[in-house]
């Protein structure tokens, strides 16, 4: 056996320590969510890619796998929107600023901008699926004059469970964001769409050569987006969309995030729709 | 923590080897009762009335009388822990259950059974909510001090769900099947770090049956390796009647 | 190539003299009727002629349970966990088992490089032995003979009244050092035959398995599988792994720990907010075998199963994962054939 090839490099870093970070600040979005701004040591930048995760942990609680909510344009610290549906996060929803959490990452691909650089972009963005969206939304914004134009979709339940509110207005007000929005169903107080985030899809101007489109959302979303995007005649080429599995170690061992033979933390979370169209297990 | 939580420990149809058990923390006894005061403990002191964080609840229901005290003690209880084979699935008591409950009275108390009312033995869960499970008969101290902690730390305590082939596997112990014996490890829940395996003994399915079992698979297993469908039937009733109530033998 | 005789009543000599230059794992006794590698204590107790250990050496670079790192509730901070080389000598094993080493180190060597098990991977020394291939046994079908030396340092070769011992390594030739052998002139016994096989070359395995993901044989498996788990948990090439949190009774500190995990447990693939994404056990059987013959072997070229035997082995529910892919090999060449016609 050729151990020259195995050699551990001195320097060979410990995939599975994290470092740890400091919560910087936490603001509640919804019942569910928060949003937490978090600072490596010595303000070191994060470096990541929009749609690219980080490994959280607590001590004693647990780690699982987060996406990056914020821009990568936008430097010093990162952002994660974290909804409560486990032991992790609910633990991670009492904490207060000043706290230190364990961080590793960032993992996975990420959005290849540069791929998207010059064409419209359309973000189809389902419910907590709009924190990873949130960081693309943002680069383009930050960068526009990199892009085309910005469509956003967004679907929600119900409007009480819209998050980034005061951001949804900036996109809604901003002239060169197009955005729209439906909740599945409305309080009394709602005035907008009302209907599954499918419906948006028809009443959308698209130019279609040019245009890219990233989907991210729960699981049963996504088979009726494509539909609804093939339906409009959008090449499967240009769609793209972000999957969440059970990424454990983030690093490609644990073999948790499996997509059949694809390593959702190495190949993913983002896809390119032709990639996996014929993986069973994708969607 | 500013006060520590109160515990309390309650009893009721079983053999008290879950409480016993308890007391067998000979290593951990005091770091435990640092965290906590026990404020009844049936085994340890006299009953006293009160509110409690932490209620363990040991043994099965099996009267009027039972089902009135857990609700009493579910009132009274912030969080409600089941402790054991019997109080978590009905445990060997719910072998009473396979037969009319008339014969049974008449079996145990004969003509004085009218003296005794009696139900068919029940779970905590089916008469209140329970909030977590320490399986085992008796209960897995291993399991207890998981629990344990993580109700110290405030946080759920995760519950196994794999089966006990894979703690076997992860200890290389020797398969009980390989040895001759009949073994109920593939569908019994793990988290006994396969306890009587590792001591030469076949698992009896003590801590319950996996989420979703395989029953059909099992009983084939347990007839290629010698059983009849009866026999196979009975093991899998041994601790498991109640659950296995009303499915098809 | 050297060639020595190392007689049967040698053995012990031989072990012995192995002990004096490092630590020695070898296959000793467990149980009535199973073996499984063990630190060397005493020569006599090593067993050379033996079917098959229900562990592999696997669990002695990547540990069924391993501490990741150990923190300190109070400051909240952490450690990582404490990693030493083994710097021993491996004896006894069988081809299939290091090439199984191969497929592990590819795995944790490749994209990040992980310290922990490479860093238990170094120094080790192997020494092989041949082995009579019983009925679970079907190395042969991915191109692992049982007198494979490859990696090995040295290699015996079983015959009727001792080993042929070939030294094959530098590496071996220095643990040979001190001890005299008969050189061997002689050739070596024919190969072995299989009793178990695979019934298409292993190249056409992907083929194969890629058009037999709709085949009936996943449910037809599922019927009598119980999801135990213990086809993943013996299998020298599984490497997936859980992470748990373990905090001590005083609640001041704890580990961060992990242990081996198996695709066909359901919580697997389970993730926060309870959706599981291999729902039945039909799903998991097919990813557990599409893993071993399709998935990664596109990826390396090589298939992820060693022919070992042990999933089907010490499977209580009697599933022969050779049974499953010979299902997938005749219904696919029937198809092919009447695609033709």
């Amino acid at each position: 056996m050729n151990l020259n090839q195995l050699s551990p490099r001195a320097e060979m870093e410990d995939l599975y320590l994290p470092v740890m970070a400091e919560i910087k600040e936490t603001r509640r979005l919804t019942d569910l969510e928060t949003l937490y701004t978090v600072e490596l040591p010595d303000g070191r930048d994060l470096g990541h890619r929009p749609g690219q995760f980080v490994e959280v942990s607590m001590f004693g609680i647990g780690e699982a796998p987060f996406s990056i909510s914020s821009s990568p344009t936008r430097k010093g610290v990162f952002e994660l929107g974290i909804r409560k549906v486990g032991l992790l996060t609910e633990k991670l929803a009492e904490l207060e600023a000043g706290t230190k959490i364990g961080i590793r990452g960032p993992f996975g691909n990420g959005i290849d901008v540069e791929k998207f650089q010059g064409k419209d972009v359309l973000i189809v963005a389902g419910g907590i699926g709009l924190v990873p969206m949130r960081s693309m939304i943002n680069h383009v914004r930050d960068r526009r004059d990199d892009f085309g134009r910005l469509i956003i979709c967004y679907g929600s339940r119900s409007d009480r469970e819209l998050l980034f509110t005061e951001e949804l207005e900036e996109w809604e007000r901003e002239k060169r964001t197009e955005y729209h929005v439906t909740v599945d169903q409305g309080s009394p107080a709602w005035k907008g769409n009302t209907g599954v985030i499918t419906t948006l899809i028809p009443g959308l101007d698209l130019d279609l050569p040019n245009t890219v489109c990233c989907i991210c959302g729960p699981p049963v979303m996504y088979r009726f987006v494509l539909l609804a995007l093939k339906s409009r005649g959008l090449a499967d080429r240009n769609i793209y969309m972000s999957l969440e599995r059970r990424m454990k170690c983030g690093v490609g061992k644990c073999g948790h995030c499996q997509i059949n033979g694809s390593y959702v933390c190495q190949d993913g979370p983002v896809y390119h729709y032709p990639d996996i169209k014929t993986l069973q297990e994708a969607l | 923590m500013a006060q520590k939580p109160r515990v309390a420990i309650f009893d009721f149809t079983g053999c008290e080897g879950c409480e016993l058990n308890q007391l067998n923390f000979e290593d951990q006894l005091l770091d435990i009762l640092a965290h906590v005061d026990i404020v009844e403990w049936r085994e340890a002191m006299d009953d006293r009335p009160g509110e409690y964080d932490i209620a363990f609840v040991e043994g099965s229901l099996s009267t009027p009388d039972c089902i009135k005290r857990i609700h009493e003690i579910r009132r009274r209880a912030k969080v409600l822990v089941a402790v054991g084979a019997c109080a978590v699935q009905g445990g060997i008591n719910g072998m009473k259950n396979i037969r009319p409950i008339e014969q049974v009275r008449e079996e145990v108390y004969g003509e004085d059974k009218y003296l005794f009312p009696t139900l068919p033995a029940l779970p905590l869960r089916a008469v209140v909510k329970v909030d977590h499970e320490v399986r085992g008969c008796p209960m897995t101290q291993i399991e207890f001090l998981k629990v344990f902690t993580a109700l110290v730390m405030g946080k759920e305590p995760i519950e196994p769900t794999s089966s006990v082939c894979t703690e076997c596997k992860l200890k290389e112990n020797e398969c009980v099947f390989t040895k001759g014996m009949i073994c109920l490890g593939p569908v019994t829940r793990a988290g006994c770090d396969a306890h009587c395996p590792t001591f030469g003994q076949y698992c009896t399915g003590c801590r319950g049956l996996v989420p979703e079992p395989n029953l059909e698979g099992m009983k084939e297993i347990l007839v290629e390796h010698g059983l009849s469908v009866q026999e196979a039937w009975k093991r899998l009733q041994l601790y498991n009647a109640v659950e296995l109530e009303g499915v098809r033998s | 190539m050297v060639q020595f005789f190392l007689e049967s009543d040698r053995v012990a000599e031989f072990v012995t003299h192995l002990m004096k230059r490092k630590p020695v794992y070898a296959p000793h006794r467990k149980g009535r009727k199973s073996y499984s590698f063990e630190r060397t204590r005493d020569a006599a107790g090593v067993v050379l002629d033996y079917p098959r250990v229900m562990q592999s050496v696997k669990k002695f670079f990547l540990p069924p349970r391993e501490q990741l790192l150990s923190f300190d509730l109070g400051d909240n901070t952490c450690r990582a966990g404490e990693v030493e080389p083994l710097d021993a000598i491996f004896l006894g094993v069988h081809s299939y088992d290091l090439a199984a080493v191969g497929r592990l180190d590819h795995n944790f060597s490749e994209g990040r490089a992980e310290r922990n098990y490479l860093t238990r991977r170094q120094g080790a020394l192997w020494v092989g032995v041949s082995y009579e291939p019983d009925e679970y046994h079907f190395a042969g079908s991915v191109g692992i003979d049982p007198y494979d030396t490859e990696g090995f340092d040295i290699f015996l070769t079983r015959l009727l009244d001792g080993y042929v011992l070939e030294v094959l390594t530098p590496a071996g030739e220095s643990l040979l050092e001190g001890f005299d052998l008969p050189a061997h002139e002689a050739g070596k016994p024919a190969k072995k035959h299989f009793q178990q096989h695979i019934y298409v070359p292993q190249d056409r395995l992907n083929e194969v398995m890629s058009a037999s993901y709709n085949n009936p044989v996943w449910e037809e498996t599922a019927l009598g599988c119980v999801g135990c788990g213990t086809c993943n948990l013996v299998c020298p090439t599984c490497y997936c792994f859980n992470v748990e949190e373990n905090v001590d009774i005083t609640v001041t500190k704890g580990s961060r720990d992990r242990h081996w995990d198996g695709c066909m447990l359901r919580e697997f693939s389970e993730v926060a907010g309870g959706e599981v994404f291999r729902e039945t056990l039909a799903a998991r059987q097919r990813h557990r075998v599409m893993r071993k013959f399709k998935y990664i072997s596109e990826k390396t070229g090589q298939p992820w199963c060693v022919g070992c035997g042990r999933c089907t082995a010490y499977c209580t529910a009697g599933i022969s994962i050779v049974n499953i892919v010979n299902r997938c090999i005749s219904d696919y060449e029937k198809s092919t054939v009447s695609a033709i016609r």
